[in-house]
């Protein structure tokens, strides 16, 4: 059953494999934040309702150029630190505000991200939403990023960060979308309502059936990210132990 | 002058403003009510009115100030220069730093700060009206701000002032109760699921079989405190469904009013444009 848990509130009193953003104390399991704690038999997370972007390797982001020195840029993840891009990465110059994708390749002990495959982004615009609600915006196997796709005819590419990057098409619209899922992200049949929202405006959709691989490299990104995030929290808690 | 009676707790049975011995002021915590924050909480405990603001965490600096080991949680405690009968400096003074750093102790047990190196997590805490008890108030509503902020936690922090006033022991003192002549005044602040002390000062004289008896009284006002945290950060989400009227009717109702904006503002623009061209012409 799902339910609203604070920090320090229990999730489990049993022995179960543990999630992301749990600790145990004395043989039970305790949220760490404010989120929605979604019991199994065999494992115990929560899912967080606020927060800040924390980066994790193999997460897609977009950056915006903060400082630019000699020997390359500073850029700005929406992290707890500045990420560099050296300037022999790039192909393009950049200047103080140009918007750069990348997916970070390396994350040190101390929170550093390192940025691999860096690419200008050119033109388009960029919504700002909670980090940690990104992957409604992505859906199951990218089913609502296609939906937004199709939607409003954009070019998106959602960064975990919490910037959404959007070209072409209905931009406007794809705002409005956009802030209602990260208002309401902690509900359910989110990619349904927004779909018969799509349709009710006379929009033609065409949705693949799931499973089908055509959605683009961002879902696997949330996969990966987390299952990364499964590996982190247990290693956490163990040294808690 | 007449001189006014002193209450005696012990005959009266009830208090100067009708409460029982241990008997909290009515609480009241609103959180998110900040938007440039990234947590905050707003918080009224009887006559106190307290905000806190959370940012981070973020990088610290200046730079020395970093623990390349954990996050450094720094606690800025200020009163209004009206929330108090006499007009009160705005510099920081002694008090203030001091309930800073205690606010901002208390705080850092509580948070995983070593998930966070090199960088710090800063709470603002505004008092904006102030009735007795508002380090505990601070500290209340700052926990409930840093959960706001998402911020990793073991546990919130209730706080609620205890001690002794007019021959009683009594919990959450009001600024009669604390001016009275033996009056003992103890803000105690927990962790409520494990019991745990963060928060402990004490002004006045105690005997150790009133310590024993005023700390169950302590714990016991706290878990009302925290039932009040709770629901607080909570009631912001309900897990419902998403019902497709629910979309259109938030959808929809934007776009409306912008294109409204929008019609005015062209309107506008378009004046403006007319404008300088006659003025080209």
């Amino acid at each position: 059953m799902k339910r609203v848990v604070i920090p320090g509130e229990m999730v489990s009193d049993q022995r179960k494999r543990l999630g992301g953003n749990v600790f145990v104390s004395n043989g039970k399991i305790y949220s760490k934040v404010l989120g929605i704690s979604d019991e199994s038999d065999e494992k115990a997370s929560v899912i967080p309702l606020e927060g800040k972007y924390f980066p994790q390797a193999e997460d897609v982001v977009i950056g915006v150029v903060s400082r630019v020195v000699f020997a390359g840029y500073g850029v700005n993840i929406n992290s707890f630190t500045e990420s560099f891009i050296p300037k022999s990465a790039m192909r393009e110059d950049l200047r103080i505000g140009d918007l750069v994708s990348s997916k970070i390749s390396y994350v040190n002990e101390l929170r550093e991200a390192e940025l691999g495959f860096p690419r200008k982004m050119f033109g388009g615009d960029v919504i700002e939403v909670t980090p940690v609600r990104t992957p409604r915006l992505i859906g199951k196997n990218g089913s609502m990023l296609e939906l937004l796709k199709q939607g409003t005819g954009c070019d998106i590419v959602v960064g975990k960060n919490g910037r959404v990057w959007a070209r072409n098409g209905n931009i406007d619209l794809l705002r409005k979308v956009v802030m209602f899922i990260n208002d309401n992200s902690y509900k359910s049949n989110l990619t349904n309502s927004v779909e018969a929202f799509f349709k009710a405006e006379g929009i033609q959709i065409n949705i693949a059936p799931k499973g089908e691989k055509k959605v683009a490299e961002e879902s696997e990104v949330l996969d990966a990210g987390s299952e990364e995030s499964e590996v982190l929290g247990g290693a956490e808690s163990e040294e808690l132990n | 002058m007449t001189e006014e009676k002193i209450p005696d707790y012990k005959k009266d049975k009830k208090r100067v403003d009708g409460r029982k011995m241990d008997e909290l002021r009515p609480i009241s915590i609103k959180v998110g009510v900040l938007p440039n924050a990234d947590g905050s909480a707003y918080l009224e405990w009887g006559q106190n009115k307290v905000y806190a603001a959370v940012h981070g965490p973020r990088e610290a600096l200046p730079k020395h100030t970093q623990n390349p080991y954990k996050a450094v949680v720094k606690v800025n405690y200020r009163m209004t220069t009206f929330s108090v009968p006499e007009r009160k400096q705005p510099r920081p003074n002694r008090r203030d730093m001091e309930i800073s750093k205690v606010l901002g102790e208390a705080l850092d047990k509580v948070i995983f700060t070593e998930q966070f190196p090199n960088t710090e997590i800063s709470v603002y805490v505004e008092v904006i009206d102030s009735n007795a008890g508002s380090r505990v108030a601070c500290l209340t509503a700052a926990s409930c701000a840093l959960a706001n902020a998402g911020i990793p936690m073991r546990d919130l922090v209730a706080a609620t002032g205890i001690g002794k006033a007019f021959g009683e022991l009594i919990v959450d003192l009001d600024k009669n109760e604390e001016d009275a002549p033996d009056a003992v005044d103890i803000p105690f602040g927990i962790m409520p699921n494990s019991g745990e002390i963060v928060l402990l000062q004490m002004d006045g004289l105690l005997t150790k079989e009133e310590w024993d008896k005023l700390v169950p009284m302590g714990m016991k006002a706290c878990a009302d405190v925290y039932a009040v945290q709770k629901k607080a950060l909570q009631e912001k989400f309900s897990l419902s469904e998403v019902s497709e009227k629910n979309v259109e009717a938030v959808i929809e109702a934007k776009p409306k009013q912008d294109k409204e904006a929008k019609a005015k503002t062209d309107a506008k623009t378009e004046k403006k444009d007319s404008k300088a061209k006659k003025v080209r012409k």
